[in-house]
């Protein structure tokens, strides 16, 4: 089922090296885009640039994977930590659209710890500090 | 560490044999030839100096023990041996030459003790000499033959006696004169006149015993010497005791005469050993003994004389006792016949004697060196020793350690048990190679009603660190699970109440039951991946997973144990419970995933165990990251059951609403407008500070919902309160929006 869909996703974009790469957009959100395998021994560079951007007052941290070929439960550990220690007010999103990685969010229960969005023009939209309507319900 | 308190000790050592090896030249020497400075000394400052005269009552005793039987015989050459005594005795000399001097020798004797001299100078005719009874002994010896001689000897030992005048000569006067008065009568029993003579011995023993006395009474006196030879004794006296020495040249002349009455003696020695009654024999040969036993010394080997300057000198070294013993030695000697003493005396010799001379050649800067290497030595051997103790000491640690490892371990990995009732069972564990190890466990066990539960989970963290959570979470999980708790509240109620304790850690777990009776599997997951279900047909006969609405992991600040499926499983089938170690694992730059899994597990047939699973993973993998732990259970097939499929999702009012929560009815099953419908009964159910539970259950292929509210008050009431607030704040913004 899902397991095919697993290899044939992660095989198709090994090819990337590993890379963090961290844009400020304003004094308020940071986008932080990682490239290649997120695994034990490349989380922490994820963990470095996330902790790094909530120091410099960042409040709303996108993590992009969209180029991310790989991601094991270490690296939702980082996400997961990063997102514990986030301050009230402050907010951690998700842009992915690979299958695979969805699915490890799917699978990990982490869907619902912080938003997920397909790409990073949503992720920003959705993010923007504009207070979102809440639908009543 | 241990160790180091101990370093004293090398030192303390090293420098104890320094200070030995130091006082060695001095000490050997001394020790040995000192003693018979000492004893010479003694002997020849008898005259000053009353120990040492005592010094050698004891050494004659030595010498007449060895050889009570033998006496006789050596008793040939008597004259020859005491003069070795005496020489070394005399301390004169370790040299043999001086020893050879035995009337010399017997001069000094003399003059020291003057019962063992008087002993030894007599020779055979000791007995003669010592008290003075020269006379009677010499008589007695005389039988022999040379009587004359007897009374040269006892004049020698006047003399000599009179050299030592001093009143330790008087002592050991009296001492010698009661050893040689049991001499006098054994040899009287040889000889023929000694019947009288005996009587006179014994009288004169008597007296010997009472100018012991006397002497010892006065300590100064010089009187003592002899109690009817007084007279002889004394007039002599003065004459030896001006000058030391010239006793000793006068004792020389002496000597021939003394070895012609040894040789005199020798006739009636012989006939000793037949003669002598045991004790008095060898007491009484305590003085002849020793006399004959020079001989033989003397005449065949003067190297032996050597010997005797250690024995001399311990004696010597004993002076102070022996003084106080001295007459009682006499006496006691009389009445031991093997006195066996003497003969560790003469072990201890040769020894000592070996030593003297070697480090008498030794030059001293050689001995420096000799020191030195052997201060190394005994620093090096301790050194060594200690390190051994040490090695011994953390050897045994280990072992401890390694034990309780082992203990931890399998506090941590239990073992399963083979069989659970109809189940078989298997657990294994395979940690990473890498620094990745750590962090995954298992439980597998039997429940009170019958059940089995099994617990799968992987803490974050590696290593070390991570056993404390893993044991916490394990057997958090595994009490709830025994005290009833489905294994949705089971995880529930342990991620509420880790929270707290796993202090930033997070752990995935998957809690579930198998009942046998009823043929459920029902779990519950927070963010582990679910069971492998490989039911006997293959896909088709394996029910469907819903993934979807997972609950999120124990310990990230989320409420969890919100999800759990219950399966019946009617026919065979293989349950394989494992962690993200397995599917992590690399197949080139692929992850192993749970297809391969499956292969795998499908490839091992219907009684797959989970070692087996985990080395074929292991084969097939290129690398493992990760720990690998997993659980299998083989179900066999059973009689018809109903069949029975569930899922529940726990929600709050704001998760009723969310896209996440139609995705999830929908998998299950649902059309768009009922999911539509039930996550608006949901959002309602849930309330402002609850939440409400979605139930669907399958029948003939139908789902059913059912919601029902649950409260989780006693859960968080900070967070609660906060989501409290959060719905009222939303409330109040739709009640403003629907105003305007």
């Amino acid at each position: 089922m899902f397991s095919r869909s697993d290899n044939r996703h992660s095989s198709a974009a090994k090819a990337a090296p590993f890379a963090v790469d961290r844009r400020d957009l304003d004094g308020r959100t940071s986008v932080v885009s990682v490239s290649g395998e997120l695994d034990l021994s490349t989380a922490p560079q994820l963990k470095w640039a996330l902790v790094d951007a909530l120091e410099q007052g960042h409040a709303c941290l996108v993590v992009d994977l969209s180029h991310t070929s790989f991601m094991d439960s270490t690296a939702l550990g980082v996400l997961v930590g990063v997102n514990r220690s986030l301050a009230a007010g402050s907010r951690l999103a998700v842009v992915c659209h690979s299958a695979a990685l969805l699915r490890i969010f799917e699978l990990s229960g982490m869907d619902g710890a912080f938003a997920i969005h397909p790409t990073l023009e949503a992720a920003l939209a959705a993010e923007a500090p504009a207070p979102r309507v809440a639908e009543a319900g | 560490m241990p160790g180091r308190p101990r370093k004293p000790v090398p030192g303390a050592l090293v420098a104890l044999t320094l200070l030995c090896c130091a006082a060695s030249p001095a000490l050997a020497p001394a020790a040995a030839r000192g003693a018979h400075e000492k004893s010479a000394a003694a002997a020849q400052g008898a005259q000053s100096a009353p120990p040492p005269g005592e010094a050698q009552p004891p050494a004659p005793a030595t010498e007449s023990s060895p050889a009570p039987g033998g006496a006789s015989p050596a008793g040939a050459a008597p004259a020859a041996t005491p003069a070795h005594q005496h020489a070394h005795a005399g301390g004169e000399a370790h040299d043999p030459a001086q020893a050879r001097r035995a009337p010399g020798a017997e001069a000094q004797r003399a003059g020291t003790g003057a019962g063992a001299g008087a002993g030894a100078g007599a020779g055979g005719q000791a007995s003669r000499g010592a008290g003075g009874q020269a006379s009677t002994g010499a008589g007695a010896q005389a039988g022999g033959g040379g009587q004359r001689d007897a009374r040269h000897d006892a004049r020698t030992h006047r003399d000599q006696s009179g050299a030592q005048a001093a009143p330790s000569a008087a002592t050991s006067a009296g001492a010698s004169a009661q050893a040689q008065a049991p001499s006098a009568d054994t040899r009287g029993g040889s000889t023929g006149e000694h019947t009288t003579r005996h009587r006179e011995k014994e009288r004169e023993k008597k007296e010997a015993k009472a100018a012991e006395k006397e002497s010892r009474g006065k300590g100064g006196g010089g009187e003592a010497p002899g109690e009817g030879e007084a007279e002889e004794a004394s007039p002599e006296a003065p004459i030896a005791t001006p000058a030391p020495a010239p006793a000793l040249s006068a004792a020389v002349p002496i000597a021939p005469a003394s070895a012609s009455s040894a040789a005199a003696a020798a006739g009636p020695a012989p006939a000793q050993p037949g003669t002598v009654t045991p004790p008095a024999v060898v007491a009484s040969s305590a003085s002849a003994v020793r006399t004959r036993h020079r001989p033989r010394a003397a005449s065949g080997r003067r190297g032996r004389p050597g010997a005797a300057g250690p024995r001399a000198a311990l004696a010597a070294a004993l002076a102070p006792a022996a003084l106080a013993a001295d007459g009682a030695h006499a006496r006691s000697q009389e009445r031991l016949p093997g006195a066996a003493r003497p003969r560790g005396r003469e072990r201890v010799s040769p020894l000592a004697r070996t030593i003297t001379r070697i480090v008498d050649v030794v030059p001293p800067a050689v001995r420096l060196v000799i020191a030195a290497l052997l201060a190394l030595a005994l620093a090096l051997a301790a050194r060594s020793r200690m390190a051994a103790v040490r090695a011994r000491r953390l050897e045994r640690q280990r072992g401890q350690l390694l034990e309780d490892v082992g203990l931890l371990q399998a506090a941590l990995l239990p073992v399963a048990p083979a069989q659970l009732g109809e189940v078989l069972t298997s657990a294994a564990y395979e940690p990473a190679a890498g620094p990745g190890a750590g962090g995954d466990f298992y439980d597998l066990f039997a429940l009170e009603d019958g059940r089995l539960a099994v617990i799968v989970g992987d803490v974050s963290g590696h290593g070390r660190q991570a056993l404390p959570h893993t044991a916490l979470v394990r057997f958090t999980l595994r009490a709830y699970l025994e005290a009833g708790l489905s294994p949705r509240d089971a995880v529930q109620t342990a991620g509420a109440v880790l929270e707290r304790q796993l202090a930033g850690v997070f752990a995935t777990v998957l809690a579930a039951t198998y009942d046998p009776a009823r043929r459920l599997l029902t779990y519950a997951s927070a963010g582990h991946p679910p069971p492998l279900v490989l039911a006997a047909g293959g896909d088709a006969g394996s029910p469907e997973q819903v993934t979807i609405c997972a609950a999120p992991p124990i310990g990230i600040g989320m409420r969890t144990g919100t999800r759990q499926t219950v399966l019946s499983l009617p026919g065979r089938a293989l349950l394989c419970f494992y962690t993200d170690g397995v599917t992590e694992a690399r197949v080139g730059s692929d992850l192993f995933g749970r297809e391969r899994l499956v292969e795998e597990l499908e490839a091992l047939g219907p009684e797959a165990a989970a070692g087996e699973l985990l080395d074929a993973v292991a084969a097939r993998a290129d690398a493992r990251p990760d720990d690998m732990a997993a659980c299998v259970l083989s179900l066999r097939g059973g009689g018809a059951v109903a069949e029975v499929r569930g899922e529940e999702l726990e929600l709050d009012r704001e998760e009723a609403a969310s896209p996440r929560t139609e995705r999830f009815l929908r998998a299950c099953g649902l059309s768009a407008q009922e999911a539509a419908e039930a996550m608006r009964l949901a959002a309602g159910a849930a309330g402002r500070a609850g939440t409400v539970v979605l139930e669907l259950r399958y029948e003939q292929g139908r789902p059913m919902l059912e919601l029902r509210r649950q409260q989780l008050a006693f859960l968080d009431p900070a967070r609660i309160e906060a989501k409290a607030l959060r719905g009222d704040a939303a409330a109040a913004r739709g009640a403003a929006g629907v105003a305007r």
